[in-house]
């Protein structure tokens, strides 16, 4: 039965049928005013799902994750990072200081199902291109404001980043071993997090739209998305107490943590539930603990004096046993268990290569590479890759001639006026050392003369 | 106010015009009035029927909630003695008879038992789902396809159903199959995407030293945010087309397919991060430094960003050596600690109010700056959750929802994210009864009882 559920699956998530399949999201149109990372992941999704993303960035400097990269090392004179933010998107580079750039982001914001912007709060109001003033000339479009506080409030000027976002929501000190150390929670969870929740507004929106043919305002927040993780509020409340950090434990199952195994790897181990008690204590042959009062039901267990306890017979156990050993038996059994993986250990993975969150992807400007996609598998609407990024203004000429109308000769004025631009000469910004331009049908496009 | 406005004034001043400014604050003032209610306003999914079914699995818990909030009509479906996951609790901390993780996520559910497992209860499920827009199926990948209620029956049943399969490595793949038994958590779920093996110290004691799991639900609420924007773009193409589908999410996967970095790595460079406690990989200084009387985050990566904080600490002696963002991120970490370690001598010397001040104050001038050359370094005081609730800017937006227990026994949990203008995610209600809603539920759709 098992065996023919998985066949099942595999069937219907085919990796291989993919690009057969049609998208979600065709015929939506994203205005992407985003960068770093916050408002960039947002559109990421609509992206990947089959929505159409003009990206608007600065001339000469573009999004500065562009030039960013862990250590500073590049990949084909790109970041690797910014690339796996921006698939399937379109990149123009518009001035907005210029009135006739405004215009310009004006004209493509009215054709647009959808804007996303993540400058300081109050910023695209201040320049003309806020909500207040899109909604004018397109009623139907929802607009996403993304920030660290919000647009309104006393806070609502206050700079942030990732890492301020997670000091301001309370987050900060919650990773770390109860003690004065503190850990930030790595890879700029304060953005990609709240970038998610905000795909999700968008989407709801979209939903909200296609039944009633209203759009609206969405006022995303970096800190208010990290605070509703956090059991914190309701245990302060409750117990009078703080609720720290601990170190591997987590205080809401016991056992729980990250142990060392025979082999000198690590893993992961937590007990939820009383079945995943039983389970872990036949493998380890101690059923005889299941008896004794301190362990026998989940809020017996989760006492810290007997929480510790039990960890410390966990941890012994699994100092005698291999990962593989003990991941065996968390299937046989049946409880929670995972090796912790690595960086090199996960691109390796068949696994994520076989689901189809990591793929292979040849792309006309950069070769092959190996991506990231999210996890979430729709088996007949599926997420796919179909374009890496490109440099600053490469897709000048296609949206405005296509999209906006323009002939190539006005698109050409507005270059030498300077309302619209290309990358500076940095690595990220601009194209490929080994990439020929001249000959890019896309960045040289001409549509011809307008019938 | 008085706080909350010193704060922000310095920062105001980058919107030079007098026009813009009054644009501004007549704009806080419309979305103060325009954003901060939900009242009266429709919900998105409020004809949308999701039934969830689960065993101690938060990702499913959590992203049923999330739909909740958005409007939909929500019904879990719980075994007769309850799904486990009401006694997960820190410490085993307890409101209404459910553990602190639950009890946040029952917002505007509805909870009814049905025994799955029995042919009535089977039926009474297939009639409720006949009914339903989702189902969110938490349960061991094949367990519901075993009881004759999977995607591949159901699917037969109503083609239009769009059913979520969270589980830790999802419904498909050789993997999955091999791997069916393993329950979901939250710390296992971090482990799998890699989470733990770029934090902390490995320079500490041993077990210090050992990979550090994130202190907040890092990959549940990864999993649950996942899983519902991969339900409501099933929906819309639902919404479009009358097709339902099936949706599948890998816990194990969340945070590294999400967030990404991990691959991009480990592709590109061929080999693991090593972990570099509080340093940052891309952006120096970025990170947590310990101040007289506490912490301060600092983000000030950008070399003019850089430049303002030797100012604000008064060490311009530095500036010569590290005057590059490449100076500042290298694979050398052995070289950066140098700088770290004189980062650090400096913020111990002041408290975190003087420095926030002191950040201020170089702020307000160097948004002053015609060229925008002097940067925006940021100094905030690390807040602890207890120091967050004092801030008024939350109450204003009101970040937070009181569950009223008792008479003057309130608890809070954290409002819906995010605020929309016309049709905004809301908590209705906070209940968590175990069966509470069987009456109304077998009625409304005809279950037998």
């Amino acid at each position: 039965m098992l065996e023919d559920y998985f066949s099942y699956t595999n069937e219907i998530f085919d990796q291989s049928r993919i690009a057969e399949k049609p998208e979600a999201l065709k015929g939506i149109r994203v205005l992407d005013l985003a960068h770093v990372i916050f408002g960039p992941v947002i559109s990421k999704w609509l992206a990947l799902f089959g929505a159409e993303v003009i990206k608007v960035e600065e001339p000469e400097e573009g999004d500065p994750w562009r030039t960013a990269s862990y250590w500073a090392k590049y990949w084909k004179d790109s970041s690797p990072f910014f690339q796996s933010f921006n698939p399937n998107k379109y990149f123009v580079a518009i001035d907005l200081k210029k009135p006739k750039g405004k215009e310009l982001v004006l004209e493509l914001a009215k054709k647009s199902d959808v804007v996303v912007e993540n400058f300081r709060a109050g910023l695209v109001e201040a320049w003309g291109i806020g909500y207040t003033t899109v909604s004018q000339i397109n009623p139907k479009v929802i607009y996403i404001s993304c920030s660290g506080y919000g647009q309104w409030g006393p806070l609502r000027f206050f700079p942030s980043w990732d890492l301020i976002a997670q000091s301001m929501s309370g987050v900060a000190r919650l990773t770390g071993f109860g003690g004065k150390d503190t850990y930030k929670l790595p890879d700029y969870y304060g953005d990609f997090f709240p970038g998610l929740l905000g795909a999700v507004s968008v989407l709801a929106a979209l939903n909200y739209r296609e039944k009633t043919g209203k759009g609206q305002f969405i006022d995303m927040t970096q800190v208010e998305a990290l605070m509703r993780i956090m059991h914190n509020w309701s245990y302060m409340d409750l117990t009078g107490e703080d609720l720290k950090s601990t170190g591997n434990v987590d205080p809401t199952m016991a056992p729980s943590g990250i142990f060392k195994t025979k082999e000198g790897k690590f893993v992961a181990v937590a007990i939820a539930t009383d079945e995943q008690f039983l389970a872990l204590l036949e493998a380890m042959g101690k059923m005889d603990l299941a008896k004794e009062r301190r362990f026998r039901e989940t809020f017996d267990r989760l006492q810290p004096e007997n929480a510790e306890e039990i960890c410390k017979i966990l941890e012994e156990w699994v100092k005698e046993k291999t990962e593989q050993e003990i991941i065996a038996l968390a299937q046989g059994k049946g409880f929670p268990a995972s090796p912790v993986m690595d960086d090199w250990r996960m691109v390796n993975d068949e696994w994520r290569m076989e689901r189809g969150s990591v793929v292979e992807f040849e792309d006309e400007m950069y070769g092959k590479g190996i991506w990231p996609v999210p996890t979430v598998a729709l088996h007949k609407t599926p997420a796919r890759l179909k374009r890496l990024s490109r440099p600053v203004g490469y897709h000048n000429h296609y949206i405005f001639q296509t999209l906006l109308g323009l002939s190539k000769k006005q698109v050409k004025e507005l270059e030498r006026e300077h309302v619209i631009g290309y990358w500076g000469n940095r690595v990220g910004q601009k194209p490929p050392a080994y990439y020929d331009m001249e000959s890019d049908s896309i960045f040289n496009f001409d549509q011809g003369e307008k019938k | 106010m008085k706080e909350g406005k010193e704060k922000t004034r310095p920062f105001s001043r980058h919107l030079v015009s007098k026009v813009a400014s009054e644009h501004l604050s007549n704009f806080n003032r419309l979305l103060t009035e325009m954003m901060a209610s939900s009242e009266g306003k429709p919900e998105v999914l409020q004809d949308i029927v999701v039934v969830e079914v689960g065993q101690a699995n938060f990702p499913g818990i959590i992203s049923a909630a999330i739909l909740g909030e958005f409007g939909a009509e929500v019904i879990k479906v719980e075994p007769l003695e309850g799904d486990p996951a009401r006694r997960v609790s820190p410490y085993g901390a307890s409101v209404k008879g459910v553990g602190i993780p639950f009890f946040m996520e029952s917002r505007n559910k509805h909870y009814i038992t049905l025994d799955l497992q029995s042919e009535k209860g089977c039926g009474n499920f297939k009639k409720l789902v006949s009914k339903a827009d989702l189902l969110i199926d938490a349960q061991k990948p094949g367990w519901m396809d075993s009881l004759g209620i999977g995607y591949r029956q159901l699917s037969q049943l109503h083609p239009g159903l769009v059913y979520v399969a969270v589980s830790p490595y999802g419904h498909f793949t050789s993997k999955a199959k091999e791997t069916c038994n393993i329950p979901d958590t939250d710390l296992t779920g971090q482990a799998g995407a890699g989470y733990p093996a770029l934090t902390g110290n490995p320079e500490a004691p041993e077990p210090f030293n050992y990979p550090l799991k994130a202190g907040v639900w890092a990959a549940a609420y990864m999993s649950a945010g996942l899983a519902v924007a991969g339900a409501l773009t099933a929906l819309l193409h639902k919404r479009r087309t009358g097709e339902g589908q099936m949706v599948d999410v890998a816990t194990y996967d969340a945070i590294s397919s999400w967030q990404g970095f991990s691959l991009v790595w480990g592709f590109t460079f061929e080999m693991p991060r090593v972990r570099v406690g509080n340093f940052d990989w891309t952006l120096f200084p970025y990170g947590y430094y310990e101040a007289k009387d506490g912490y301060v985050t600092v983000a000030a990566p950008a070399d003019p960003d850089f430049r303002g904080i030797l100012k604000i600490l008064g060490r311009w002696d530095l500036e010569n050596d590290w005057r590059f963002v490449f100076d500042r991120i290298t694979d050398d970490v052995e070289k950066l600690k140098v700088l770290e370690e004189e980062f650090k001598k400096e913020f111990l010397k002041h408290t975190r109010q003087e420095l926030v001040r002191k950040t201020l104050a170089y702020s307000g001038q160097a948004a002053r700056d015609k060229l925008r050359a002097k940067g925006f370094p940021i100094i905030v005081e690390t807040q602890s959750p207890r120091e967050v609730l004092q801030e008024e800017h939350w109450q204003i937006r009101k970040s937070f929802f009181e569950v009223e227990l008792a008479k003057n026994e309130k608890v809070k949990i954290p409002s819906s994210v995010p605020k929309m203008s016309d049709s905004p995610p809301r908590i209705k209600r906070v209940e968590c009864g175990l069966g509470a809603d069987n009456e109304k539920i077998y009625e409304k759709y005809g279950l037998n009882k």
